[in-house]
């Protein structure tokens, strides 16, 4: 246990509950209102109780992690998608083959019906909730990040010389192509499902404004943009990859020919992590010293998190009430920071 | 390349050589032979390999040409993927080794190493260890660009299957392999009988086998114009002035990058006890200092050419413009 070296100020002093697992904490988040943290050895850690269950979830590495509303879905160099229950029971929910599965991205919608697109070598799989085979889309170059739109109706997937978009329900499968050369290595998808952005191997982010067919140059990083995070109406896209919280204006205009908001500025020290809150205009961010702060956007007011001290923040999520925090980090601390408890 | 790099990042050891020559044969030998020491192996082709590890990851090979719009600068786009996987738990292996397919171009791996950000913090290139077969490497010389490409970058050849040729045969060959590349170490093998600890964890990308090579003093500086590859190796006594160097090598690199395989070189700059390591493939390149000169040590700066159609002349008199007046 730790976390009791957090200095006065940070709420993960008084709001946290901290644990050392001890290896690279891949992905974090919730699923039923239990938080979990998913870690590079293959493990799922659930944030309950004194003693957190860990979970074994791939034989070997794993590589990727997703809440799906009601369970956790992770992907592991052992080519299966697993299921882990709140509960801490894990099955498999499929086996994707030989290789990596390096992306999963889920959509839960209101009846709980779950979809899962996972991205292995060129390949996104796409399964449901219980592992059955929906379809698999093949791209020209390997899948460099995936996402759903926020109805669950397209799955959006970066690649070697742009993007593809697919709709799950569609009979016949043909991606709507955004082509822009080079190599794209992550993917976003505003809220009203507009605009694609990716991110890209030369420190910048490409974005295509589907209604008008109209690119976005969002570039000025000095390091890659490995987390982007839209704002819960879109107007701002926060992204990682600089030494403050670069916000983009998804507003009168921008961001084309637009500057971006820089909140929570430092030097020599990146911002590795955002997470936009899922009720408000704030966004909480974490950074290669292991600091973790809440930016709020209006106000650019800064409510420290967690200190400096650490190794990089390598996870970020709310909870879907926008109450609690989870974060972790490279070396395998984990922290619930709940923003709702009363003191 | 800066001196906190030493111990923190990974080694990674790069295996080229085409089908047949016995790079399987090697690996399987660095895989299951108790040399106390774990290794992560990224391969091409999953069936050849005999042995049962969970660190060995299946890739395709995946160049991409960077957004310069120049068709010599590539890198690996899987690497930069899997590297980044495998990095994520460091502790499960001390080293890593690349395997490339047989007709594989070894400059977009390199690059790879020069280019990403996160490849460069958490790795170091040691050696790029290239295994030929003895008698059918003329061949190979004479029907593919490929193959002096693989010796062009080699930083230790593996010369095997000995036992399949003739002494005078052999002679041949290792000529020709120093035709193209003077300054790789040359190991000769029946079945890939070679030490590991002789390819592995060399540190031979770390270009202090630079200043071990003679420079070319003695050979004449006329120039023919030629499509082979060759090698040569330039030295100055009096330190340079890095601003001239910056602006000689950028210029030479953006005009005949392309032609140039590997650029490596120590420099003494004027008014630093640091030693300068600077190395290039094609146009990419990296520079930083490392430790500092040795007392008693000449302070002289050492450059090595790997390519094609080198221009001896105008090199030799590049590099000593760049001298500090
Ligand atoms: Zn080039
Ligand atoms: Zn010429």
């Amino acid at each position: 246990m730790s976390g009791a070296t957090a200095a006065p100020g940070y709420a993960l002093e008084r709001r946290g509950t901290t644990r050392d697992l001890g290896d690279y904490v891949v992905g974090a988040g919730f699923a039923a209102g239990t938080p979990a943290f998913a870690l590079a050895d293959g493990s799922l850690h659930l944030a309950t109780g004194e003693a957190w269950p860990r979970v074994e979830a791939h034989d070997g590495g794993l590589l990727a992690f997703a809440s799906a509303g009601r369970f956790f879905v992770t992907g592991g160099e052992d080519g299966r998608l697993a299921r882990v229950t709140p509960e801490g029971e894990a099955t498999e929910l499929a086996r994707l083959g030989r290789g990596w599965v390096e992306h999963v991205a889920t959509h839960a919608d209101d009846r709980g019906r779950v979809v899962v697109a996972a991205g292995m070598g060129k390949a996104v799989h796409v399964v449901d909730g219980e592992g059955r085979a929906l379809k698999t889309l093949e791209h020209p170059s390997s899948v460099g990040g995936v996402c759903f739109d926020a109805r669950g109706k397209r799955i959006a997937v970066a690649h070697y010389n742009g993007a593809s978009l697919w709709f799950v329900a569609a009979k016949t499968d043909s991606p709507r192509r955004l082509e822009w050369k080079g190599s794209h290595i992550g993917i976003a998808l505003s809220p009203d499902g507009d605009c694609v952005v990716t991110a890209m191997q030369e420190n910048a982010l490409h974005g295509w404004r589907l209604s008008e067919d109209a690119h976005m140059r969002m570039s000025g990083y000095p390091s890659k943009t490995r987390s982007m995070s839209f704002t819960r109406n879109g107007k701002w896209l926060a992204t990682s990859g600089a030494e403050s919280v670069v916000l983009w204006p998804f507003f009168g205009g921008g961001p084309t020919g637009k500057a971006p908001t820089e909140l929570a500025g430092g030097d020599n020290v990146l911002c590795t992590q955002v997470a936009a809150h899922t009720q408000t205009d704030m966004v909480a961010a974490g950074f290669s010293d292991g600091m973790v702060v809440l930016a709020d956007i209006g106000s650019s007011r800064i409510l420290p998190v967690a200190p400096p001290g650490r190794r990089p923040v390598s996870a970020l999520a709310w909870s879907a009430d926008g109450a609690r925090l989870v974060f972790g980090t490279e070396d395998g601390f984990a922290a619930v920071v709940d923003f709702g408890r009363r003191d | 390349m800066a001196e906190a790099q030493t111990n923190e990042t990974v080694p990674v050891t790069v295996l080229t050589g085409y089908l047949g020559a016995g790079k399987t044969t090697l690996l399987n030998r660095i895989l299951s032979e108790n040399h106390g020491r774990k290794y992560a192996v990224v391969i091409n082709e999953f069936g050849e390999l005999g042995v049962d590890n969970d660190l060995v990851v299946d890739t395709d090979e995946e160049v991409f040409e960077m957004n310069n719009g120049c068709v010599c600068c590539t890198v690996r786009g899987d690497l930069i993927r899997i590297l980044g996987g495998l990095l994520r738990r460091r502790g499960r292996f001390d080293g890593i080794i690349i395997e490339t397919t047989g007709l594989a171009n070894p400059a977009p791996v390199a690059q790879t190493f020069f280019v990403d950000e996160d490849v460069k913090a958490k790795t170091r290139l040691d050696a790029i260890v290239t295994v030929v077969d003895a008698k059918h490497l003329p061949q190979r010389l004479a029907d593919s660009h490929e193959a002096a490409d693989q010796i062009a970058f080699a930083d230790v050849i593996v010369l095997n299957k000995t036992d399949l040729v003739t002494p005078d045969e052999l002679a041949a060959v290792e000529a020709r392999i120093r035709e193209i590349n003077r300054f790789a170490t040359i190991h000769r093998a029946e079945r890939g009988g070679v030490p590991i600890a002789e390819l592995l964890d060399r540190g031979a990308f770390d270009l202090d086998r630079v200043l071990a090579a003679r420079p070319d003093f003695l050979e004449d500086d006329s120039h023919e114009h030629n499509e082979d590859v060759s090698s040569m190796s330039f030295e100055v006594e009096r330190p340079l002035d890095p601003e001239k160097f910056n602006a000689w090598i950028s210029g030479l690199l953006a005009t005949k990058g392309q032609d140039l395989l590997r650029t490596k070189g120590i420099l003494a700059y004027a008014n630093e006890d640091r030693r300068f390591a600077f190395q290039a493939v094609h146009m990419i390149a990296d520079g930083g200092f490392i430790g500092p000169w040795k007392d008693g040590d000449p302070r002289r700066s050492r450059i090595v050419f790997i390519g094609r159609d080198l221009n001896r002349p105008q090199l030799r008199r590049g590099f000593e413009s760049c001298q500090a007046t």
